[in-house]
């Protein structure tokens, strides 16, 4: 009887903490039984169930993310999707190394130490004023973001600017000059990872659909996707500036003793150090083949070119690569370009397209703008309830099979998953500010409505105004 | 014996539960883990906070969690529980998937300090499998579904610290009925009233005014225990809704002390039990023995 007991205890204990798995394992098996709707394949319905499966499975997480990517290349073959030889191949591919290459090199210049560097030169733009100090972390932190991707910069900047929140010193509370200095870091991150191929790797993976996924099989290098979207970039670092300042009116207005004190911490860093300058000078290196062999080696090639040389040099060793680098994503990464690929190939993408744009067919003869406007409120929706990268892996194949001009909603896709303002979960930089207990949920709101209008509207003026303008600079018709 | 105390943040909440803990730990010359439960990153940007955290902690800017311990660990010092030291990170020991600080044996029992990070319920599940306590302290959670839970899977004994007072003088009431745990309840919450120098009020509750031979034997057992103890002691024997009657003549200033139910643990996990409607229900701290 007891023994009996302890089973259905530990039973129990594995139902409660994987009922999502059920749910999700129960909806999939009972959406395999239903009628297929009008206008799919048998196989494109079930690339739907897989996708849907595969969306639940991230976001509600019973499973470890590794244990999803397996998943997918499982049931892709064991649905027909596609035979076990395609499904491998479309498991590596360019996008999968660009991914890994930069997350190996974060490790690189993470471990060099190059934050203390940082914060001496951001001392030095911005002085003491709390108004340019904002400004310093907010530009600084997007310019570094555009081009060493926005995980690196995290790491770089949040300490600098957690001690000064710390060092500050006085005796009163100072909610919202913490909140200002911290959320310039992370918004200011977030809206600077937009700005080139390299800022994240959701913009990889758009890459890798525009080549697989559109008919014309769209390419689009390193150098054109800055004239893209670098405007967004500028625009959003001072509009963030602006609007944080307007949400959280500091305390104080000057930061003398927490700036002294960051000088004598930093200070006995001494001189550039021979390590510090090779690896500023081997990311100069792999940012120049970014936009000058792209075309020819890739970026995935260059990015793990580069992350040879970092321990070719002995910059960092195997083993601390190994450790820090989440091959978990990787992974999921790659079996969700896979299942991107066959959405395409299957019809899915283009059925879930038709179907969503069905819906606002009337307003659509109207407003062109209204599939990329559906575009920007989806990708926000779920990158915040999912992650900006994992977001354009879900959803790139199905607005890029939306109506509008791939380019476009491609691009349009690509940065408003950036736009992940109102959870702590959307990025790296929210979560690890939301988790010190220094800012509250509600900060990210009271922020974070005005950045998402101010960037929904941004976007589609430049959308509408700018794109039309240098679409000839790109080779994109 | 084992105690574990699971503490959520730095608020004064935390701080009685603490003190209450040690408290009792104290009686019972018990080793004692203190451990915090961080939330988890979503599993996609994982890997870039924890480069992140591995940045911070080189400016000495370290895990949330390891500042509550650090409180903890102040707490205790104050408290004459812990010996007086600095909080040394070095001390640190990463294993099985979490960080453990020992502290320095003062008096007879051992303090660790460990920090988690993940779902509540399955760390804490974790922790208890790997520890194996006798007693987990830790204060009345917000949902009423996570006490079910928490009672239910936890194997242990489960002390639910509610509306905890330090200033207060508490009274025990001690829930006796057929149930497998009544008599560990009953020898816990005569060394319980030592500790805190209180009263125990002996109470079985019958749904009719008859009274089965199970009621009555265990009522009996309990009189016979406590006088024999010599902890000064009130017997009642009453009838009317269990819960009802456990939560009404508890009030704000008592410590409920009773047995986890025994039975189906299906219905358990669907309708609850005896034990989880009070640790529910009431407003006053609530041990539940295993």
């Amino acid at each position: 009887m007891k023994f009996a007991n302890e089973i259905t205890k530990n039973i129990l204990f594995w139902i409660q903490q994987k009922h999502w798995l059920i749910i999700i394992a129960i909806l999939g098996t009972a959406m395999y039984q239903l009628p297929y709707p009008d206008g799919i394949s048998h196989v494109g319905y079930r690339t739907l169930i897989l996708s849907i499966i595969v969306i639940s499975l991230i976001i509600t997480e019973p499973v470890p993310l590794p244990a999803v990517a397996l998943l997918i290349a499982v049931l892709e073959v064991a649905f027909h999707i596609a035979p076990p030889a395609e499904v491998a191949k479309t498991y590596m591919n360019d996008s999968v190394f660009f991914i890994m290459g930069s997350l190996m090199m974060a490790v690189a210049i993470v471990h060099q130490g190059l934050d203390t560097r940082l914060a001496l030169g951001i001392i030095r733009l911005t002085g003491n004023k709390v108004k340019n100090i904002v400004l310093g972390f907010t530009c600084i932190s997007a310019l570094l973001s555009s081009f060493i991707g926005e995980h690196t910069v995290v790491a770089m900047m949040l300490p600098v600017g957690l001690s000064l929140v710390r060092n500050c010193g006085k005796n009163k509370p100072i909610p919202n000059l913490t909140a200002l200095i911290l959320f310039s870091i992370a918004y200011g991150s977030t809206v600077g990872s937009i700005g080139t191929p390299s800022g994240g790797a959701r913009n990889a993976i758009m890459l890798e659909y525009w080549r697989t996924i559109t008919e014309s099989g769209l390419t689009l290098s390193y150098f054109q996707w800055i004239i893209m979207a670098y405007p967004m970039v500028i625009i959003g670092m001072l509009s963030t500036t602006f609007l944080l300042q307007l949400a959280f009116k500091p305390e104080f207005n000057r930061m003398d003793t927490a700036i002294r004190r960051l000088k004598i911490q930093v200070a006995q860093k001494g001189e550039i150090t021979g390590n510090e300058f090779l690896t500023i000078l081997i990311f100069g290196i792999v940012f120049l083949c970014w936009i000058f062999l792209n075309e020819r080696y890739g970026l995935g090639i260059i990015a793990i070119g580069g992350a040879f040389l970092y321990m070719a040099t002995g910059l960092v060793e195997w083993k601390q690569v190994s450790q820090n680098t989440n091959w978990g994503v990787i992974l999921l990464f790659a079996g969700a370009i896979s299942l991107g690929v066959q959405m395409k190939n299957t019809g899915t993408a283009l059925w879930i397209g038709n179907s969503l744009m069905s819906l606002f067919s009337p307003l659509i003869d109207q407003f062109t703008m209204i599939p990329y406007m559906l575009n920007i409120f989806l990708t926000m929706f779920l990158s915040n309830i999912m992650s900006s990268s994992g977001t354009v892996a879900v959803l790139g194949p199905i607005t890029l099979s939306m109506g509008g001009d791939p380019a476009y909603m491609g691009m349009t896709t690509a940065i408003s998953s950036a736009f992940g303002y109102f959870s702590a979960i959307a990025a790296p930089a929210c979560m690890i500010i939301y988790s010190s207990g220094l800012v509250k949920m509600t900060d990210f709101l009271k922020a974070g409505w005005r950045m998402a209008i101010v960037s929904t509207i941004t976007l589609l003026l430049i959308y509408k105004f700018y794109w039309p303008l240098v679409i000839g600079f790109t080779n994109f018709k | 014996m084992k105690f574990l105390i699971a503490l959520k943040n730095k608020a004064d909440e935390s701080k009685n539960i603490l003190e209450i803990g040690c408290k009792i730990a104290e009686g019972f010359s018990a080793d004692l883990t203190i451990c915090y439960v961080g939330k988890p990153s979503k599993a996609l940007i994982e890997g870039d906070v924890n480069l992140a955290r591995k940045t911070l902690s080189e400016w000495n800017i370290h895990h949330p969690g390891l500042e509550v311990l650090e409180w903890a660990f102040n707490i205790l010092k104050e408290k004459g529980f812990a010996q007086d030291s600095e909080f040394n990170i070095e001390n640190l020991v990463e294993d099985k998937g979490r960080i453990r600080m020992v502290l320095p044996k003062t008096t007879n029992y051992q303090i660790r300090l460990v920090l988690r990070e993940g779902e509540l319920l399955s760390e804490l599940n974790k922790e208890v499998k790997h520890g194996e306590f006798d007693i987990a302290i830790i204060g009345s959670p917000r949902r009423k579904r996570m006490t079910n839970k928490i009672t239910q899977f936890l194997d242990t004994s489960i002390f639910f610290v509610k509306n905890f007072k330090p200033d207060w003088n508490y009274k025990i009431l001690l829930c006796v009925d057929d149930s497998r745990a009544t008599k560990r309840a009953v020898i816990l919450s005569t060394r319980i009233s030592k500790q805190f120098d209180a009263g125990i009020i002996s109470l079985t509750v019958s749904k009719t005014s008859f009274f089965g031979k199970g009621y009555r034997n265990a009522h009996v057992w309990a009189e016979r225990y406590l006088k024999r103890v010599g902890i000064p002691f009130e017997s009642k024997l009453l009838s009317g809704n269990p819960v009802d009657v456990f939560v009404g003549e508890s009030g704000e200033d008592h410590i409920i002390i009773m047995g986890k139910a025994k039975g189906n643990e299906i219905l358990k996990f669907i309708m609850g039990s005896k034990p989880i409607h009070t640790a529910q229900r009431a407003n006053c701290p609530v041990l539940l023995v295993n």
